[in-house]
């Protein structure tokens, strides 16, 4: 005996099916630990904003993650087509520029360290917030990582499910981002 | 071997994570050292070098690295101490893992009985008597949120619907192998002097106790994690690998209580997470979530726990409801009265859960105006929860009773969760709880509800079960005894717990006024008789294990999937797959057939009688 | 055990080793079932009745507050009996009556029963709608139906101790806590570390000194007493606070007017 999944049996869903539906369960579970953060902040903070909140870091940021979405959607496009190489572009892409919004949440950490620290309200819900989020970012840019390394040894030629996985959950995650930027910046 | 491989994994994993915090630590101009906010972060280090090492790495995440697997040798018993993906082995994994943990808060409940024997400080001091207290509620609540769903959840669902495993077989060792970590916190936790904020862990107590509160955080959180990956495997499971026929009117009820069950832990054990988490943080981090002088807020800590704990009780109980229904069905010989409705009663139980948290907090100094809601919606909850009960007293009605042990267990869950219900619409009842909050009024119910209601059920469960599960029978004699034993013990011991905490004495204490010693004697011998009845169970339990009579397919000529295949069930649970052909609650039908397990077509072994 | 197991050599298929009762016997029967459940389900709501009301289940009260709580739980009481009485008989009737004693039998297939059912839900419902009325919001009412107070005392919970400052006065003390009988007391609660709970058994009132904001809670005592007479006359901490939670209170005395000015001017010198 092996461990493997199991396959279903013959009557069965499909893999994939099954695969598609345990993702968005998880997001779904997900969305709660997301949907409590923002409570919180309404909680503590009514619908106040510090004044310090760097602006322009967050506008800048919030425009790259969104177009990292786009990388991502068309790098699952391309596995979806079997194009390997597009793919493999993409994907990459996705984690450039994965990799330049966390600069971008470390920069405005250390900005707002001065600013509003972990021991004011506003910081902590501030720093709670962009952590975790920030937390599945770098989660995130890991199974990217992954993804590129193993697209190159050509191992999603004919199952190119990790590469939806992979690039559903970058969604999730900036979808996330597009509630807290507002949540957090504007409001 | 594995297990010592794992510790060395987390070992390394939290001396990495030390060392990466600590780096950071200095960077920033901090001590490098500090043992709260090194061990928070260094735990989540630890925790993957313990699965990585445990069996991860060698069975699953060297693919993701282009690697080669190792091969799944291990046969006999060690496959239970191995990262097996056999959903059977990961059961019983669970079941031996939870009544472990059971006994261990079971005696610390005996120490806190012995010292409430007379008032004043006798054996355990006021702090010491916290710790343990905290300890026994944690473990217990831990028992009661995992054992049933873990155990039999994992064993005997994917049988009963007809699949050949769980959906995701990996995910689910891995959820197993998260409760080791578990134990390992809270055992930290208590040698470093244990925390004494009861289970319920308060902010801003909580934030202020020593080290041992920062470890039952991390527990509780590890556990949460390993529920939320359960409780997602669960619900694939029951929704893609249905055999065929299995449509979801014909799903046993105690599946569908499984499955309404992981869906309250995958949407609120989140809202525990976040609550530790916050803890941690103020702990760890310099955060003020709850400190007021810095614009935090001690009142959150307990809406965002109790929105996750009041679910969480259904968690405890709605397996047991699933087992009790279960088995009253197949021991009355009749179908079971009103499926839908039952099915409909758990749904309900589900959708209102989310609406009664702040009944926990109706003296917490809320908003005047939550009051009244929250009266009305935790009242209202009576209503999903009577159609079990209808369900259950339209099953026995007029059936062929049998009362095997199986039986017994599930009769007495009706009759404890009776009074625990009962007693639970007196505390959501806002004069009445004002007084009773915090005494041993609302001890008394929690012990009804969870050990009288979820601990007994796990018990039938286990009778139930137990030959599917090792292929032996329990002694029924010494299981008759162990039911009566604990069922004296536990009423002897718990109703008078009410009167106690009517007469006013407050719960989490080691001392109380002396016009009560009388009683609490009475409950403190009732407790240790209570307490010694485990061990016959667990002789019995152990003996018959071993040495007991050879179990047939089906001992209790039950209609489900899981009594028409060997025991124990072979690996892949089903020659062929089945189909289902109607319910399996046929009882008393003529040619009703609950499946073709396509292994021939039969006689009907059935002959009509006029009475 | 074997007599229900699946007999060695028969192909482990849906064995159903039981013979089916074809109906008959019992729909004639179901009347006299149904009498002797409700004869039954009577003499237990009486006998619980006589039961409940003839055990005094409240220890010593001394507000108005403890009236309304424990006429609430009284009625509550009342209301629980025929409940679980109800579910009690039809149980424990079935088990004597419809036991297989060895024939091998099964029960009649009846799946479900409108009437039983849509009366089942009608009851509960109605009932869990008059619990939310009354005691419920009843009592609450009740309880909050107040005029201005006559008497204001802060309350502060520190570890593991309470201090009462009588607002007007501006007397304070750690001690035991006075209040004159038969005036509208205002309690304003609060707390310097962690959550505590204020508490008075006799009084039957508790609210939680939270630090950060402040709560209030009123009473108006009725009887006279001292801790010494009745240890329910003591304000004990509810909330889990630390070490020393279990001996974090005080006594209560409840005095008459002129004893309470007496004593306030006494402190105030
Ligand atoms: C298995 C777990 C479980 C379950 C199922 C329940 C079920 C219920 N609980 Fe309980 N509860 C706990 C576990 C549980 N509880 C725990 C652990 C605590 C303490 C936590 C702590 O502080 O440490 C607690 C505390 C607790 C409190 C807070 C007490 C306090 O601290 O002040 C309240 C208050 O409303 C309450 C109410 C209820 C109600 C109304 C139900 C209802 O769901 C019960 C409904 C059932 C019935 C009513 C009986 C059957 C129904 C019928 C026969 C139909 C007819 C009946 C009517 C119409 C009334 N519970
Ligand atoms: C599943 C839930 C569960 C179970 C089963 C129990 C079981 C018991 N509980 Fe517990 N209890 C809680 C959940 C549970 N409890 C919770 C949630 C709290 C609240 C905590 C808080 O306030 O934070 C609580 C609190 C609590 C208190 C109140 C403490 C206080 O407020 O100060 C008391 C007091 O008597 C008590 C007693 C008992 C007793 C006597 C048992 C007995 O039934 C135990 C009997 C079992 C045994 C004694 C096991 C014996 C085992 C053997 C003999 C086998 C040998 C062992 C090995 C081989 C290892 N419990
Ligand atoms: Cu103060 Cu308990
Ligand atoms: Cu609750």
């Amino acid at each position: 005996m092996t461990v493997t999944d199991a396959p279903p049996l013959e009557h069965g869903v499909s893999r994939i099916k099954i695969n598609r539906i345990g993702l968005w369960l998880f997001f779904l579970s997900e969305a709660m630990l997301f949907a409590g953060l923002i409570a919180i902040r309404f909680s503590l903070l009514g619908t106040e904003v510090d004044e310090a909140v760097s602006q322009s870091i967050g506008l800048v940021i919030t425009v790259i993650l969104l177009a990292s979405s786009y990388t991502a959607f068309r790098a699952e496009h391309a596995a979806h087509k079997g194009d390997q190489a597009a793919m493999v572009q993409y994907l990459w892409a996705t984690l450039i520029l994965g990799t330049i919004f966390l600069g971008g949440v470390a920069f405005e950490w250390y900005e707002a360290f001065m600013e509003f620290p972990p021991g004011t309200a506003f910081g902590t819900v501030f720093f709670t917030m962009t952590g975790i989020h920030a937390f599945h970012v770098i989660t995130g840019l890991i199974f990217l990582t992954v993804l590129i390394r193993n697209a190159k040894a050509g191992r999603y030629a004919d199952d190119s499910w990790p590469v939806e996985a992979g690039v559903k959950y970058w969604h999730f995650v900036d979808i996330v981002w597009v509630f807290f930027y507002p949540v957090l910046y504007l409001i | 071997m594995n297990i010592v491989r794992g510790l060395i994994g987390g070992a390394v994993g939290y001396i990495l994570g030390a060392a990466l915090l600590m780096t950071i630590r200095v960077a920033t101009g901090a001590r490098a050292w500090e043992v709260e906010s090194v061990s928070a972060g260094a735990w989540m280090f630890a925790l993957i070098g313990w699965l990585l090492a445990v069996g991860v790495w060698r069975y699953w995440a060297r693919e993701w690295f282009g690697l080669e697997l190792v091969p799944y040798t291990t046969t006999g018993w060690r496959r239970y101490l191995d990262f097996d993906t056999d959903h059977k082995v990961i059961g019983i994994q669970y079941l031996v893992k939870f009544l472990t943990m059971f006994f261990m808060a079971g005696l610390f409940a005996m120490l806190m009985r012995y010292e409430l024997m007379d008032n004043g400080e006798a054996l355990l001091d006021s702090g010491r008597y916290n710790a343990i207290m905290s300890l026994h509620g944690t473990m217990m609540v831990f028992v009661a949120v995992a054992a049933t769903v873990g155990a039999f959840g994992n064993f005997v669902v994917p049988i009963m619907i007809g699949a050949d495993d769980m959906a995701f077989p990996r995910l689910n060792a891995l959820s197993f192998w998260l409760i080791p970590p578990v134990l390992i916190a809270l055992t930290v936790s208590f040698v470093s002097g244990g925390y004494d904020t009861g289970w319920t862990g308060y902010a801003p107590l909580s934030v202020e106790s020593d080290v041992g509160g920062l470890f039952f955080n991390l527990a509780f959180f590890t556990l949460g994690l390993s529920s939320i990956i359960g409780a997602l495997n669960i619900i694939v499971t029951v929704v893609t690998m249905r055999a065929k026929g299995m449509n979801w009117m014909r799903l046993p009820i105690f599946v569908w209580s499984i499955f309404v069950t992981s869906i309250l832990s995958l949407i609120f054990t989140q809202f525990i997470a976040l609550a530790m988490l916050m803890v941690v943080l103020d702990r760890t981090a310099g955060m003020v979530f709850f400190d007021p002088a810095s614009g935090g807020d001690p009142l959150l800590y307990q809406h965002i726990f109790w929105f996750y704990s009041h679910p969480a009780v259904y968690i405890m109980i709605l397996p047991a409801f699933g087992i009790t229904l279960e088995i009253i069905s197949h021991f009355s010989r009749k179908p079971l009265f009103g499926y839908k409705w039952a099915v409909g009663g758990l749904l309900g139980i589900m959708g209102m859960s989310m609406f009664v948290w702040a009944h926990h907090m109706f003296t917490s100094g809320m908003a005047e105006a939550l009051r009244k809601p929250f009266l009305a919606s935790t009242e209202l909850i009576s209503i999903p929860t009577g159609m079990i009960f209808l369900s259950a007293v339209g099953t026995l009605w007029l059936g062929k009773i049998r009362l095997e042990l199986p039986m017994l267990f599930a009769l007495a869950v009706l009759f404890n969760f009776l009074i625990g219900g009962i007693t639970g619409v007196f505390l959501a009842d806002v004069p009445v709880d004002i007084q009773l909050q915090d005494t041993y009024f609302v001890v008394a119910h929690l012990h009804y509800v969870v050990l009288g209601g979820g601990i007994f059920g796990l018990f039938a469960a286990i009778y139930y079960w137990f030959p599917k599960m090792t292929g032996r029978m329990m002694n029924d004699r010494l299981g008759k005894i162990h039911f009566w034993w604990m069922m004296v013990g536990f009423n002897v011991t718990f109703l008078p717990m009410f009167i106690v905490g009517l007469q006013g004495m407050n719960r989490r204490v080691a001392d109380y006024t002396p016009d009560l010693v009388g009683t609490n004697r009475v409950i403190s011998m009732a407790g240790f008789f209570l307490g010694t009845s485990f061990v016959v169970f667990l002789y019995n339990f152990i003996y018959s294990w071993i040495k007991g009579a050879k179990a047939p397919a089906n001992p209790w000529g039950a209609r489900t999937l899981e009594w028409q295949v060997p025991s124990p069930p072979p690996h892949e649970n089903f020659e062929v797959p089945p189909i289902i052909l109607a319910d399996p609650y046929g009882y008393g039908e003529p040619d009703s057939d609950h499946a073709d397990l396509g292994i021939g077509t039969l006689p009907k072994i059935q002959e009509t009688v006029e009475a | 055990m074997s007599r229900y197991s699946s007999k060695a050599g028969r192909p482990l298929h849906d064995v159903v080793a039981f013979r089916i009762v074809s109906g008959g016997e019992q729909e004639s029967n179901t009347r006299n079932r149904l009498v002797v459940v409700g004869v039954a389900w009577l003499i237990a709501t009486v006998l619980g009745w006589w039961a409940v009301t003839a055990y005094d289940w409240h220890p010593f009260g001394a507000s108005r507050e403890a009236r309304i709580t424990d006429e609430a739980f009284d009625l509550l009481m009342l209301m629980a009996v025929p409940i679980a009485t109800f579910v009690l008989v039809v149980i424990g009737y079935s088990l004597l009556r419809d036991r297989d004693r060895g024939q091998d039998v099964d029960g009649p297939p009846i799946r479900t029963n409108r009437t039983f059912v849509v009366g089942w839900l009608a009851v509960t419902t109605i009932l869990s709608i008059v619990v939310i009325i009354t005691p419920g919001f009843s009592g609450l009412d009740e309880l909050r139906a107040y005029p201005e107070p006559d008497l204001v005392i802060d309350v502060k919970g520190e570890r593991w101790s309470w201090e009462y400052t009588y607002a007007e006065s501006g007397v304070q003390t750690r001690g035991t806590l006075m209040v004159p009988i038969d005036t509208r007391i205002m309690f304003r609660i609060s707390s310097t570390d962690v959550i505590h709970s204020f508490w008075i058994p006799a009084f039957r009132i508790k609210m939680d000194a939270v630090p950060g904001i402040i709560t209030t809670t009123m009473v108006t005592a009725e009887k006279l007493g001292t801790f010494e007479s009745a240890d329910e006359l003591r304000v004990q901490c509810a909330e889990l606070c630390g070490v020393g939670h279990a001996r974090m209170w005080t006594g209560v005395s409840v005095v008459t007017e002129a004893e309470f000015d007496a004593w306030l001017e006494a402190s105030a010198g």
